[in-house]
């Protein structure tokens, strides 16, 4: 059996950060998804966090999330520059190849798709020295971009070698855009893949999108979007995705239950995907090339 | 008619610069200066002179001493933090920095900020200039120095040996090609766009190479003056080679006769590598590594003071 690809997000637990960790590893995974708090917030501070996460032994899927940096002028436009600049070196400090940003919420940004592809350029080249490339995620409440055709229209007019698309199931199914449209991607710019389902089986406001995506989102296979999200991680096999997939699952409940409860939950669901959906076979000996790198910078 | 009869085609119109004010936005002009850093400053400043290079000058307020042969200029930055930051806490010395000249160094900063350079916060002392600089491959720096022409950047910050000739002559003809950037696997790509975006770099074809050493990608900095472009190398590791260090690992230096430079450098020590996969040829030669981590790379450059070639 071959889960490799599939990794948790420490958003899904609660505790401190070592316990998420080694809880991940005891259920068998080998990537995480980090988030900020997860470091800033650590009782120790940066340098204890970041050194638990190498302790770990788990590799960094990615970082998290860089909220409404583009479309905006002027001292709003400095100020996220300089917001980046500190995501950037906590993603570097971790070792994370991968920044996730979010498409803009805000009404004060400009609806340019070129001005947003400008900002995101300059945003990926920030982050090219320390070779971390951007996965630039359409939030489905997005105000501009808030969908996946859309974000992508905006990674193709930036055309910029780190900046790529971040692909985020829970954010494509309830926007409710056609699956078909994943085979006009370049799956080598599709930089991650974050997979969750959910309980609800319409969402039709962006508040109601907002409010779901924050607590009722569960691990792929225990929602009621299952066959939309094999079908989804299908499209992307078949069109050549080769990355990881994380797992993006923000719910309420999950915070309540002890840790090995809810990584189980989350293996169950690698296993269903890698199995049942992908029928994964395990690598071929010196077909690999290894994922795990420290780039200074 | 007849004009044409008697004027040879040169005469006609002046020869025009290779690039245009777009294709060079920051007006790059070559570049200023290398610089190392190590702890080992006596140890590096040895290997230096075994490549023609002279001491001439020191810093006034830290341990940096400045090299120099014909056009070129090193600065040897033995200051204890630089040191230790630039080598990432080895003990080999490490190239920290490429000072790019330019038209107008404020402008510049600004126009490659404005497109994502990330800056260095500035730390001149009292009466030192302060030269701006933005992060570049591996922890290196880039200068942008736009003092070159009527005065020059060392007067203000360098004192110069005494009895010292101030501007000995290059070895051989010497002058500078370029520098060698080691990257991590798949990301030639990206530091090709980095180049271009932020200093107008355009790509050479993979047909064109110089020297003997022909691996990667190769980029050509624009210039103010077609005679003080410059080469970059950019080198990834082989397929299945466990190593994404990226640095600015060796620099080029131009010769119009590699056999006869080698020679002359051989003379003052300095000893290149001879095996099967690289030895000295008429295109090019490679000195051995010195101090685990100091190379120079010979590249047969025909005139003198082009480093584009």
């Amino acid at each position: 059996m071959n889960t490799s690809g599939f990794g948790m997000d420490t958003i899904s637990l609660a505790g401190p950060l070592e316990a998420k960790l080694q809880a991940m590893k005891d259920a068998g995974f080998s990537q995480v998804m980090l988030k900020a708090n997860d470091l800033v917030g650590h009782p120790h501070g940066l340098h204890a966090a970041v050194a638990a996460v190498r302790a770990s032994g788990l590799r960094g899927t990615g970082f998290q999330v860089l909220r409404d940096f583009e479309g905006l002028s002027g001292h709003l436009h400095e100020y996220k520059v300089n917001i980046a600049k500190s995501m950037l070196q906590m993603c570097h400090a971790l070792g994370c190849k991968v920044l996730l940003a979010c498409s803009s919420t805000l009404t004060h940004a400009t609806q340019d798709l070129d001005h947003i592809a400008r900002d995101l350029r300059k945003l990926a080249m920030l982050a090219l020295p320390m070779g971390i490339r951007i996965a630039y995620e359409g939030l489905s409440w997005g105000r501009t971009v808030n969908e996946f055709t859309t974000a992508w229209d905006v990674v193709s007019r930036a055309d910029c070698p780190n900046l790529g698309l971040g692909f985020d199931s829970y954010h494509v199914l309830a926007a409710k855009t056609a699956l078909d449209e994943i085979d006009y991607l370049d799956p080598a710019k599709i930089f991650l893949v974050q997979l969750a389902d959910f309980m609800w089986q319409e969402t039709r406001t962006f508040e109601e999108r907002m409010a779901t995506a924050r607590t009722l989102r569960v691990f792929p296979g225990e929602g009621v979007h299952s066959e939309a999200l094999a079908e989804l991680v299908l499209k992307l096999d078949r069109l050549g995705y080769q990355g990881d997939y994380s797992f993006e699952v923000f719910n309420e409940d999950y915070l309540n239950l002890p840790l090995p409860v809810v990584c189980e939950r989350a293996r169950m669901s690698a296993v269903w995907l890698a199995e049942d959906v992908l029928r994964q076979s395990t690598p071929l000996p010196n077909s690999m090339r290894l994922k795990h790198t420290a780039t200074r910078g | 008619m007849s004009d044409m009869l008697v004027k040879d085609e040169d005469a006609r119109e002046p020869l025009q610069a290779s690039f245009s004010d777009a294709s060079n936005p920051i007006g790059l002009d070559g570049i200023e200066f290398i610089e190392f850093a190590t702890s080992k400053l006596q140890a590096l400043g040895q290997v230096l002179e075994m490549a023609g290079f002279k001491p001439v000058a020191r810093h006034r307020s830290r341990e940096v001493l400045l090299y120099r042969q014909g056009d070129l200029n090193v600065v040897v930055n033995g200051h204890p933090a630089d040191a230790r930051g630039a080598a990432h806490g080895t003990d080999a010395p490490a190239i920290a920095a490429v000072a790019l000249r330019v038209r107008d160094a404020r402008a510049a900063y600004a126009y490659v900020r404005e497109r994502g350079a990330w800056e260095v916060p500035p730390r001149a002392e009292v009466m030192e200039l302060n030269i701006p600089a933005i992060h570049g491959a591996g922890g290196s720096r880039i200068y942008f120095v736009d003092r070159y022409r009527e005065f020059s950047i060392y007067d203000v910050d360098f004192v110069p040996i005494p009895t010292v000739e101030q501007r000995p002559p290059a070895v051989a003809g010497i002058h500078f090609f370029g520098v060698v950037q080691y990257i991590g696997a798949e990301r030639s790509y990206g530091w090709i766009e980095f180049y271009r975006e932020l200093l107008g770099f355009e790509l050479i074809p993979d047909g064109q190479r110089f020297g003997i050493m022909p691996k990667g990608k190769l980029l050509r900095s624009p210039a103010l003056n077609p005679a003080t472009s410059f080469m970059l190398q950019l080198v990834e590791p082989d397929l299945h080679v466990y190593d994404s260090d990226e640095k600015l690992q060796r620099i080029g230096l131009g010769v119009p006769d590699v056999l006869q430079a080698v020679q002359a450098l051989r003379a003052v020590g300095m000893e290149f590598v001879e095996t099967q996969a690289a030895h000295t040829e008429a295109r090019g030669a490679i000195t051995k590594t010195y101090l685990g981590s100091v190379v120079f790379e010979l590249v047969h450059s025909d005139k003198l003071g082009t480093g584009g070639a």
